[in-house]
């Protein structure tokens, strides 16, 4: 039996349909199963040009798939490595890919949401953000260039590793060093969230009273002299500390704000 | 102005979560429906690129952290990055007043989302069925064709609906509002970022040693007068530092050869 081998262009149709549809048939019921199974619908006919065998692969790949999409190329690359092995006539059961990409989508999501919109996003758009500032059209454009050129090199090289290293490729994500370089990460998070809630929460108080003597003390001109935007602080706190200590949902946070912000209106504590 | 809503319509259906063509999420969901970046289309498209911008980064702060684990959302941004940000700009009234209603769109955006959701079902059994007759044609066709057009009506439909009506009403609409609404809307605007921040420090914080990094943070812009560049960057080497100076957990150490450890890398 002749080798069937992936060549480079293969392997860029894969990575591109799985980038493309991985959530384009997104159903609460079935997330991106339809999407993996459209990503190794490329090389389908190359790799079994047995009908039966064929149809059986794709059938394989379209049961329930979820995870993040750029991080989760690797798996994507992993299954194309082993259905090549497979194909050649390697012993490798098809029971066996489908138990790896399972048991690797929940792990991945993990690491792949708290990498990619919960890290690298955040940080880059606070950078947007600033740069942005006045209305300058740098701040989208540095977003644009800058998310482009970290994400599409990132996931084809990880997609390429997935194919070339199989399962040992999981290892790079999990390994404790890894670990320890994602804590790293978060804390930068952490910090650069801290920049973020100083310049863009914005509240202050219309408070004023007249004492006796008749001196007029304003008080967020006294906060300001004493810590400036100490309200705004406050309100991320306090935010934080309902949503993760009192289990408040977002919606209900946002709620929440607007009858703080329509009682302060109300009451002249806020200026609005 | 039927160019104009039909273009943000177009953009809204191209940056939502499940479509395709500009690379997936990649270039749709997580870069142009990022209001950051369609602050400035839609400001490019309705012929004021700086308020767009600006109310861009005003909603912007707001979902800074959006993550959508499975699937499920507190807020559709598509419809915050588009419709919204359309009607923020038209009603000129400031970015404040764009965040609070931004925020409105997007919590009630979420209702089409699902239903894209639930609907999608019905193509994902069409292909299901396609795969039990061999059809491959009619399972691409199923999967990554004919959900854009469910895709496509429920984000351009109300899109140019509401910027097309929107425009000629929403600032009559917003003069006509007491002054004590629009104060509030102001003030929600201003402090409504906080849960977008909430959201990721939630995720992030595992004890409460880690709320120091915040409040360095803090401290740095308000007080030290860092811009954001050189928050990052002072923020990099803190991290660096952690990185380097963290000591292995001792129980990882015991647990796993090291060797197999290096070769990976």
């Amino acid at each position: 039996m002749e080798e069937r081998r992936l060549t480079r262009k293969d392997l860029r149709r894969c990575w591109r349909a799985w980038m493309m549809h991985c959530l384009s048939s997104m159903s609460f019921e079935r997330m991106a199963s339809f999407g993996f199974c459209l990503s190794m619908l490329p090389v389908a006919k190359k790799l079994y040009p047995d009908v039966t065998k064929r149809m059986e692969m794709l059938r394989r790949h379209a049961s329930f798939y979820n995870t993040e999409p750029q991080i989760g190329a690797i798996v994507n690359g992993m299954a194309l490595g082993l259905e090549e092995k497979k194909a050649n006539g390697e012993p490798i059961d098809g029971e066996t890919i489908n138990t790896l990409k399972v048991g690797l989508m929940g792990p991945i999501a993990g690491i792949g949401d708290s990498m990619i919109p919960g890290m690298l996003m955040p940080i880059l758009l606070s950078i947007g953000m600033a740069l942005a500032a006045g209305g300058n059209i740098l701040g989208p454009l540095f977003y644009t260039v800058a998310w482009l050129g970290i994400i599409l090199p990132g996931s084809w090289f990880l997609f390429l590793k997935g194919y070339k290293m199989g399962s040992g490729s999981v290892e790079m994500l999990v390994s404790s060093k890894s670990a320890r370089l994602r804590e790293a990460l978060s804390l930068l998070g952490v910090f650069v969230m801290g920049g973020v809630a100083a310049s863009y929460v914005k509240l202050s108080s219309g408070l004023e009273f007249i004492t006796k003597d008749g001196v007029n003390i304003h008080l967020q001109q006294m906060l300001d002299g004493i810590f400036p935007q100490l309200l705004p602080l406050g309100i991320v706190l306090g935010t934080w500390y309902v949503m993760a200590k009192r289990g408040v949902s977002p919606v209900k946070a946002m709620a929440i704000l607007l009858v703080l912000a329509a009682l302060g209106v109300a009451t002249g504590v806020f200026q609005g | 102005m039927i160019i104009e809503a039909a273009l943000i319509g177009l953009l809204c259906y191209l940056g939502a979560l499940s479509s395709p063509w500009l690379l997936g999420v990649t270039g749709g969901w997580y870069l142009i429906t990022r209001p950051l970046v369609s602050g400035m289309l839609v400001g490019l498209i309705l012929g004021d690129l700086k308020t767009g911008i600006i109310i861009g980064v005003a909603v912007q702060a707001v979902y800074i952290a959006m993550v959508t684990p499975g699937g499920s959302m507190p807020a559709d941004l598509n419809f915050v990055a588009y419709p919204a940000i359309a009607l923020g700009i038209l009603s000129g009234k400031g970015p404040e007043v764009a965040v609070a209603l931004a925020a409105t769109i997007g919590i009630a955006g979420t209702i089409l989302f699902n239903a894209m959701m639930v609907l999608n079902s019905f193509w994902n059994h069409r292909a299901d069925v396609a795969l039990e007759q061999g059809d491959v044609r009619s399972l691409y066709l199923n999967s990554a064709i004919w959900p854009q057009v469910t895709n496509f009506l429920l984000r351009f439909v109300p899109t140019f609906t509401g910027v097309y009506f929107g425009a000629q009403y929403i600032s009559g609409v917003m003069d006509s509002l007491p002054q004590v609404v629009l104060s509030t809307m102001n003030v929600l605007g201003g402090i409504l970022p906080a849960v977008g921040i909430a959201i990721l420090l939630k995720q992030i914080i595992k004890n409460y040693s880690m709320l120091i990094y915040f409040l360095v943070g803090f401290i740095c812009i308000v007080f030290l007068k860092l811009n954001m560049v050189a928050l990052v960057i002072v923020g990099s080497l803190l991290a660096l530092i952690h990185y380097t100076y963290k000591p292995e957990p001792a129980t990882t150490a015991g647990a796993k050869p090291l060797a197999a450890d290096e070769d990976e890398f």
